[in-house]
């Protein structure tokens, strides 16, 4: 019995803290060696892309998290990169991974019909070299 | 029709123990049963827990926690669970452990001869009924505009009802949260009712002659019936949470889990009250309700319930409490009152009438809320790949199914399969309509003409549902 106990003790903690702690450890994990960023798809009258303009370094490989969290569908296009999403469902999270392999602003659009204010639905990605990079985070 | 047969089909007394075999008896009788359900359901909780948490306000089609408690739960709840294994998710619900285990001081094992830890209260007398159960779980479609498609709010209700579960332990004995409070118990025990498996005594005799009574006050095999019942004269399910206790305790293994006819519990006349006719009633309006704001055509009906203007919430709120709460139980006084004229039968007052005719809408408010799951199941059903690879939302592809795409399923079968349930749950309810009329009026024709009306509230009952679910 007071195996069976202990075994019953480890496994809740396994189903517990230990999911937890495996989820958090995995993601922080395979976030390592990216520069990964969340990007909040909103309609303009919203807040539009949030946040509006995002940096990152030449050279790492970026993770970008976008994240629609409306009831209508979005779109994402980078095209300086060639990195596109045709559509983001609502309530849906699109991962797009890309290398920035040039610095300077670029900007991104939303490519879905996603209000009259559609059009407006713009952001920018500033792309800053590692010393730049280095000079802005002092 | 035979009288003593339901639907003219099945006797009203006819079993079949599934713990006779030795190997499913064991099963039941090891403590593992359902600790291991239990802790595999803690593990998916803390994943829910965690993407409600982490979703956040994100619209929740993509989210593991909505998707799961509000598409594969209730589903599987209102489809599987209910009808056919009664309350068996009480046997693996993870939300009050941690209260018991806390009692208990033991996650396995068994403490015989040693109090539950915490102030062991009794439960007030006058709460000790579903009418708690039915203001929570009315006040609980209220925020369904909420709870359903904003990650966050899943997870403060879910945390909400643990915390809650915890605190009326450590103050309460045994399981007066699941008792009296759980908004989800109320309606699984009265449509348990309804369900073809049950925990019943074998021989009443032996239990007659047994005096030191372990399935009430516990042994080294396990503990006193948590959920305050007298197992050995069990005769409904509507109470009992089906933790197997019971079938560790017992002797003489004079506990058995058996097979039987659907719906026979509507006809025990023990413990019947206002209270649960009032459960009957919200079940059977809130299926209505929930189809008119969330599949129905009515956007401004959605928008009210997503709480877009507080007026228009306050509207939604005025409109379902009002309509659940008084509408629909007048609607059925004014049909009782009409049988009970037309029967002329001094010696029964009309609220006795009223009480046992109420349990005959238990068969068509679980049909309806099947029917409506299939408007769930068959439309969403395909995000849950989606989410078993992505539970937090955070990029992952754990089995390759994070892009499978929205994809509707049957649904141009799903009007032929709704129609369908809601005619098998009208059938079952004019049976037990007239079954129930000649246990109140006696055999006759008196009970023809009490039930009538009736009959005739559960057929309109049955179209309007029809119309809203297919036009």
């Amino acid at each position: 019995m007071r195996r069976n106990e202990a075994l019953a003790v480890i496994l809740t903690l396994l189903a517990t803290v230990g999911t937890v702690v495996g989820a958090l450890w995995y993601e922080h994990h395979r976030n390592e060696t990216m520069q990964v960023v969340e990007l909040l798809a909103n309609s303009p009258l919203n807040g539009n892309w949030s946040p509006a303009a995002l940096e990152v370094a030449r050279g790492k490989p970026v993770r970008l998290k976008i994240r629609n969290r409306e009831t209508v569908a979005h779109g994402f296009s980078l095209p300086d990169f060639n990195v596109g999403v045709t559509e983001i469902k609502p309530g849906q999270v699109f991962v797009v991974e890309f290398t920035p392999d040039r610095t300077g602003s670029f900007p991104f659009y939303c490519t879905v019909w996603c209000s009259r204010e559609h059009m407006a639905m713009t952001g920018r990605i500033v792309v800053r070299g590692p010393l730049a990079q280095a000079a802005h985070a002092q | 029709m035979r009288e003593n047969y339901i639907l003219g089909i099945i006797p009203e007394n006819w079993r079949l123990e599934i713990t006779r075999h030795p190997r499913v008896r064991a099963i039941f009788k090891s403590r593992w049963m359902p600790l291991s359900l239990l802790i595999l359901n803690l593990f998916m909780f803390t994943v829910i827990l965690m993407a409600g948490f982490f979703g956040g306000l994100s619209a929740g089609n993509y989210n593991f926690g909505i998707m799961i408690v509000w598409i594969v739960w209730w589903v599987v709840l209102m489809m599987v669970l209910v009808p056919f294994l009664s309350r068996f998710w009480c046997t693996m619900c993870p939300l009050p452990l941690f209260g018991e285990w806390l009692q208990r001081l033991k996650i396995f094992g068994v403490r015989p001869g040693h109090k539950m830890f915490g102030l062991n209260k009794r439960w007030p007398r006058s709460l000790s009924n579903m009418w708690l159960m039915n203001v929570l779980f009315l006040a609980t479609t209220f925020t369904t505009g909420f709870i359903t498609t904003r990650p966050v709010a899943t997870f403060i209700l879910m945390a909400l009802i643990i915390l809650t579960a915890i605190v009326l332990s450590m103050i309460y004995r045994q399981r007066a949260f699941c008792l009296y409070v759980c908004p989800v118990s109320g309606f699984q025990g009265l449509y348990a009712n309804f369900a073809t498996v049950e925990v019943r005594v074998k021989d009443p005799d032996i239990c007659a002659k047994h005096k030191t009574k372990g399935c009430v006050v516990g042994n080294e095999q396990g503990f006193g019936c948590p959920w305050m019942l007298l197992p050995y004269k069990l005769t409904r399910n509507t109470y009992c949470g089906m933790c197997f206790e019971c079938l560790k305790t017992c002797e003489y293994d004079n506990m058995a889990i058996n097979i039987r006819a659907p719906g026979a519990d509507l006809l025990v006349d023990q413990k019947r009250g206002l209270d649960e006719s009032w459960k009957a009633f919200l079940m059977l309006g809130v299926a209505m309700m929930f189809f008119l704001v969330m599949q129905g055509p009515w956007g401004v009906l959605k928008d009210w319930a997503n709480g877009k203007t507080l007026a228009g919430w306050l509207s939604f709120v005025a409109m379902h409490a009002g309509f659940n709460f008084a509408v629909l139980p007048a609607i059925f006084l004014g049909f009782t009152w009409a049988g009970h004229r037309l029967a002329r039968a001094p010696g029964i007052s009309l609220k006795k009438s009223f009480i046992n005719y109420s349990y005959s809408m238990v068969p068509l408010g679980l049909a309806a809320w099947i029917a409506f799951s299939f408007g769930i199941l068959l439309p969403n059903g395909s995000y849950v790949l989606h989410i078993l690879s992505d539970p937090f939302s955070w990029g992952w592809d754990l089995f390759g199914t994070a892009h499978f795409p929205w994809t509707p399923v049957l649904t141009a079968t799903m009007p032929y399969l709704q129609i369908a349930s809601l005619l098998i749950g009208l059938l079952f309810s004019l049976d037990f309509t007239l079954k129930l009329g000649r246990q109140t009026y006696g055999k006759g024709e008196t009970a023809v003409w009490a039930s009538l009306p009736v009959m005739g509230f559960l057929t309109l009952a049955t179209i309007v549902i029809l119309w809203l679910f297919i036009g």
